[in-house]
């Protein structure tokens, strides 16, 4: 019996509050949500300005949900989050090396058709397109990126000849890179960074 | 190691030593059977699990993990390569029932010919594959009716889906696929005298993921996230098993303040676990208010989960080398002043729901399981500790995270009832343990900071791992093959490996403490009455998600169709009129 | 002449009131069960943003399952007894409903004047639930079958008490016809007699399968027991016949036990209070207990119905013989 007196004691506790909400009702919005703490995981959200189109996310995503979509003719390069796919993992969030992506608190995703924009987190970069072959190649951002990053960490004394040699490449796709490599200062059969120009 | 080589497995034709305490012994496969006597009768090991790899054109390698921790600080890795060509091996399934589930499987998904098992029965695809196209009959019979020889638990005539409807009637029920007393697909075939149980049989495989492939494929990792996919309710026991095994490849160093993360995690899981195996076990009696008022009080520790992992079921944080997020200090000290309030409502709480007068009656004395049938049938987790047997993976095996006695106290709770009383008991009071070193755990998160991750080294192509973690269920164990040597010794002179290939994983393999436990719930309720089914298969705390997860690696082509709408209508309007 | 008119316009009132009560009653079962379960429950009034989807109230919530099933195709499973299996429902239905008519409401007497009406009405009660038995019986599935056993094992003993508490009132009264019982002038019986109003209580929850004693509808372990194989319409015809002896259940507690409520059409109020009060109490012991096993569910109800069957007994022997009232 005290065990039944117990429970009866439980039981009415929370008679005229319960636990449930009236979710979907948005009448009284203290009563929609419990509670949405600070680090929730929700949709990712990239920044457009920091987003250098390196692929790294699209790399390591683990549910294979975004992807890289290089349009040729227009020169714009689509990254794109397939919200079906995603798993709120944050593992691009954790790789993104310029800290383009956060999760946000947004977690009700539910549309009306497969074809909504709003499934997918989309970032259109520009590509720059190649001096002597005219394909596109790497975005204009994750070259000025790259530079940046190669010259804070490169030894001071072949500082001046690499970044010589920089300025020559960059508008080149990597195979006309190869092909026209006998013009780079850098070329191992020349010494002319070892003694100097 | 003298020891090993000289009293355990003087048959061994190779010893190498792996990291922690595992060692690995390459062996003939005709001593494996005499080596099982050996190990589990003489000198009290425990069989973890038994599993196979197939490396096509060398053949099959046969991998038995045992667990010797209770006589020394050992995990024995005994390895047999069979041929393709004729691949035999003498079953350990005769002399322990400990392999008997493991072996099945590498029967039915290797084609390995294990001579002498006790049940040649399918494990996962269903009983009448592969049916002959002709007759319609299994082209194999022995799979219906357990082999005559060797031990047998069920009866000798027992064939579980050969019996005629008609015939049967109230004799014989199957409890499954679709059933309202069971939360996920399974058959319990029970036949039935009156309100007693006779007889009874299981049946899993209806939730099949291939996730050993999906692991496979992708790489260590994005691995992780589909190991925390395996279970909703232990999801962070799997990350924690799954790292640690990635982890015993290379030597990873994971930093304190990590280990405490994650041990801080895993038992806030286990907190959240057990309420919800009260509310489950409640409802299965038929107290659906004990099921509501539980599971409200769950919500208050999954408002601390998610405050400091950003989710409520799949954490997201495990990584190889440490974990992705830190708990601030502030964060820490908000969450530690909600424990008190926790423990103060689980103490009103849970003690008010077992000690129910009608909950015992329902709970005490039903499905009894003594400690020579939990020590012989494998037992693992709450269902072992209920019948007496001290076993606990945190202490005899410890994984990745803190549980170093000195730093954290804690107890192993043990009881002797060996009845379902008892189990709910066990999980009553390891609720409190764990919110005891949550505590803990919290105390030294807010008062320090540290590194949280430490970057991974290079694989070794060929290195193997075993992992263990004491998930809510049981002891959870984790193999892992790295890959890259089978094709390189092909192709690449003597001593040379070609790394190609190498950043994927040979063979990842799982096993679920439930996998243990449900091949011993047909013994539990043999005896029992109707009404203790449900509740019997209940207090093994079943997650049929976790124990359905093997790939499928014969490439065998069935033929597949697939039902339309209306074929799956008139299919199931034959037995009916309208 | 006016009174045979007066009796059939009433009964014809009476079938709307009966159903709506029923559902009614139904419906502050499983609202107050939700909020001691720390839910919310069907809503008296719908939320202002969701009431053009949901309607304005779902106090008819219990009606519109009913109605849904009407709705569904009905199967027949070609194992079964096909006659019985399909008269039942319509029988059990019948039984509930016909009862209604031999119950008062306040001020209106129906049928209960008739000089037998406590028999009939008892009859009619029994009936609606062996007609479910023999459903259950005749569908050829084994948790029917298994269900229609549990179901005979708890009848067995909750009949015997049901038939001490109604002619323990039945004899006080000096007569076996509810409006003459109802309208007694006097002490109601709840304070004569209370050990009869907890042994009605106690058939109550049997019959109305209450836990802890609903282990024939056991839905873990006997998917549904004796309502397995049925579905669409008959499965409706079920549920209309449980809303109805709920309601007859209740109607008949308050015309023994609280007999002045049940002189005129005023004490309606009144009325409705005790129907709060006896469906509290029935919600209390549902949301306190789990199921019982079988065996050590028969022992618990024979204990108990047998302790307040004697004590019932006596105080008969009392206010019949000493104490004459």
């Amino acid at each position: 019996m005290p065990a039944r007196i117990k429970i009866l004691q439980e039981v009415l506790a929370h008679y005229s509050s319960p636990m449930t909400l009236n979710y979907p009702s948005s009448v009284d919005p203290n009563k929609k949500y419990s509670s949405i703490p600070e680090g929730l995981r929700g949709v990712p959200e990239r920044d457009e300005e920091k987003c250098i189109g390196c692929e790294a996310c699209a790399r390591v995503c683990s549910g294979m949900a975004t992807k890289i979509f290089d349009n040729e003719s227009e020169a714009k390069r689509l990254v794109q989050i397939f919200l079906f796919r995603c798993t709120f993992c944050q593992h691009c969030v954790d790789e993104c090396p310029t800290e383009a992506l956060k999760m946000s608190k947004k977690f009700e995703v539910a549309t009306g058709s497969r074809d909504d924009p709003a499934n997918y987190v989309d970032t259109t970069l520009d590509l720059l397109r190649c001096g002597n072959c005219g394909h596109t190649f790497y975005p204009r951002k994750y070259v000025d990126k790259s530079y940046e990053l190669l010259m804070q960490k490169i030894n001071p004394l072949v500082k001046d000849v690499v970044a010589a040699d920089f300025k020559k490449v960059q508008d080149y796709c990597p195979s006309c890179r190869r092909a026209f490599a006998y013009k780079y200062d850098t070329h191992t059969k020349k010494h002319v960074w070892l003694e100097g120009p | 190691m003298e020891w090993l080589k000289t009293e355990v497995v003087p048959e061994g034709l190779e010893f190498k030593p792996l990291r922690e305490n595992r060692v690995l012994v390459r062996v003939k496969p005709e001593d494996v059977d005499r080596l099982a006597e050996r190990f589990v009768k003489k000198l009290g090991a425990r069989l973890s699990h038994a599993t196979g790899v197939d490396r096509e054109q060398f053949g099959f390698d046969i991998v038995y993990v045992y667990d010797f921790s209770k006589v020394k600080n050992l995990v024995l890795v005994l390895e047999a390569h069979v041929d393709r060509d004729n691949p035999i091996i003498p079953s350990v399934g005769k002399v322990t029932w400990q392999a008997v589930w493991a072996e099945r499987e590498i029967k039915e998904f290797l084609g390995v010919n294990v001579a002498g098992m006790p049940d040649p029965r399918h494990q996962f695809l269903p009983y009448e594959w592969p049916k002959n196209p002709e007759t319609g009959l299994p082209s194999d019979p022995s799979l219906y009716m357990p082999a005559t020889t060797g031990v047998s638990p069920t009866s000798e005539n027992w064939k579980p889906v050969g019996i005629d409807p008609k015939t049967a009637r109230s004799s014989l029920l199957p409890i499954g696929p679709y059933h309202p007393g069971v939360i996920e697909g399974q058959t319990v075939y029970v036949r039935v005298e009156g309100e007693h149980v006779v007889d009874a049989d299981i049946k899993t495989g209806y939730h099949h993921r291939s996730i050993h492939r999906l692991i496979e494929r992708r790489g260590y990792n994005k691995g992780v996230f589909v190991s925390e996919r395996v279970c909703g309710i232990c999801s962070a026991a799997h990350g924690l098993a799954y790292v640690t095994c990635a982890e015993n490849l290379y030597d990873a160093e994971v930093p304190e303040r990590a280990q405490y993360i994650r041990t801080l995690l895993v038992e806030l899981n286990r907190v959240h676990s057990h309420i919800l195996w009260i509310g489950v076990a409640t409802d299965l009696i038929g107290w659906k208010t004990g099921f509501m008022i539980t599971w409200g009080l769950r919500e208050r520790v999954m408002d601390i989960i998610e405050a400091i992992t950003g989710n409520r079921v799949n954490y997201g944080i495990w990584r190889l080398g440490g974990v992705s997020r830190d708990v601030s200090q502030e964060l820490a000290m908000k969450a530690r002043q909600t424990i008190p309030g926790l423990k103060e409502a689980l103490t009103q709480l849970i003690p008010a729901v077992v000690d129910h007068p009608v909950v015992k009656a329902r709970v005490v004395g039903v499905g009894p399981l003594t400690f020579a049938q939990a020590f012989d049938g494998g037992a693992v987790g709450p269902v072992a500790r209920a019948s007496n047997w001290k076993i606990d993976t945190r202490r005899d095996n410890p994984p990745h995270a803190m549980y170093d006695p000195s730093k954290i106290s804690w107890d192993i709770v043990v009881d002797d009832h060996c009845d379902m009383l008892g189990r709910t008991l066990v999980r009553a009071k390891e609720t409190f343990v764990s919110v005891g070193i949550v505590d803990q755990c919290l105390a030294y998160l807010e008062k320090t900071t540290g590194e949280i991750r430490d970057k991974p080294k290079t694989i070794e192509p060929g290195s193997e791992a075993v992992g263990l973690n004491e998930a809510p269920r049981g002891e959870l164990f984790y193999y892992m093959r790295a890959g890259g040597t089978d094709v390189a010794d092909y192709m690449m002179p003597e001593g040379k490996h070609n790394v190609q290939g190498s950043n994927l994983p040979q063979a990842v393999r799982i096993r679920t403490p439930s996998y243990r436990n449900n091949a011993i719930i047909p013994q539990m309720l043999i005896g029992s009455a109707l009404a203790d089914v449900p509740i019997v298969m209940g207090s093994t705390d079943q997650c049929l998600a976790c124990t359905d997860r093997v790939e499928v690696i014969n490439d065998k082509t069935e033929e597949s169709y697939t039902l339309t709408w209306e074929e799956l209508v008139r299919m199931s309007q034959k037995r009916w009129r309208s | 002449m006016v009174d045979v008119l007066f009796t059939a316009v009433t009964m014809l009132i009476m079938i709307p009131v009966a159903l709506f009560a029923g559902i009614l009653y139904v419906f502050l079962f499983r609202k107050l069960s939700a909020r001691f379960q720390w839910r919310v429950g069907p809503v008296v009034r719908m939320y202002k943003d969701l009431a053009p989807l949901l309607g304005a109230s779902r106090i008819l919530q219990p009606l519109y399952d009913i109605l849904k099933l009407f709705g569904k195709d009905t199967p027949v499973p070609d194992i079964s007894r096909k006659t019985i299996f399909v008269a039942s429902p319509y029988l059990a239905f019948l039984c509930a409903f016909l009862a209604i008519f031999f119950i008062p409401f306040p001020g209106v007497p129906l049928l209960s004047t008739m000089e037998e009406s406590l028999v009939i009405a008892s009859y009619l009660l029994i009936g609606a639930v062996m007609f479910t038995i023999l459903g259950a019986a005749s569908s050829g599935s084994p948790w029917g079958a298994i269900g229609a056993r549990r179901d005979v094992e708890i009848f067995l003993i909750y009949e015997l008490g049901f038939v001490v508490a109604l002619f323990s009132v039945g004899l006080v009264a000096r007569s076996l016809s509810l409006w003459e019982i109802a309208t007694r002038p006097g002490l109601p019986m709840l304070i004569l007699n209370p050990f009869a109003a907890v042994l009605l209580f106690l058939v109550i929850m049997g019959k109305l399968a209450i836990k802890p004693l609903d282990m024939a509808e056991a839905e873990a372990e006997i998917v549904a027991g004796p309502f397995t194989e049925y579905g669409g319409k008959y499965l409706g015809l079920f549920q209309l016949a449980k809303a109805f002896l709920f309601y007859d259940m209740v109607a008949l507690f308050i015309a023994l036990f609280l007999a002045p409520t049940l002189n005129s059409i005023l004490w309606l109020p009144v009325y409705i209070i005790a129907v709060v009060v006896i469906l509290f109490f029935i919600t209390v012991m549902q949301v306190l207990h789990p199921r019982f096993q079988i065996a050590k569910g028969m022992s618990w109800y024979g204990r108990w119905v047998l302790v307040f069957g004697v004590l019932t007994a006596i105080m008969v022997l009392v206010l019949r013989f000493y104490w004459v009232v």
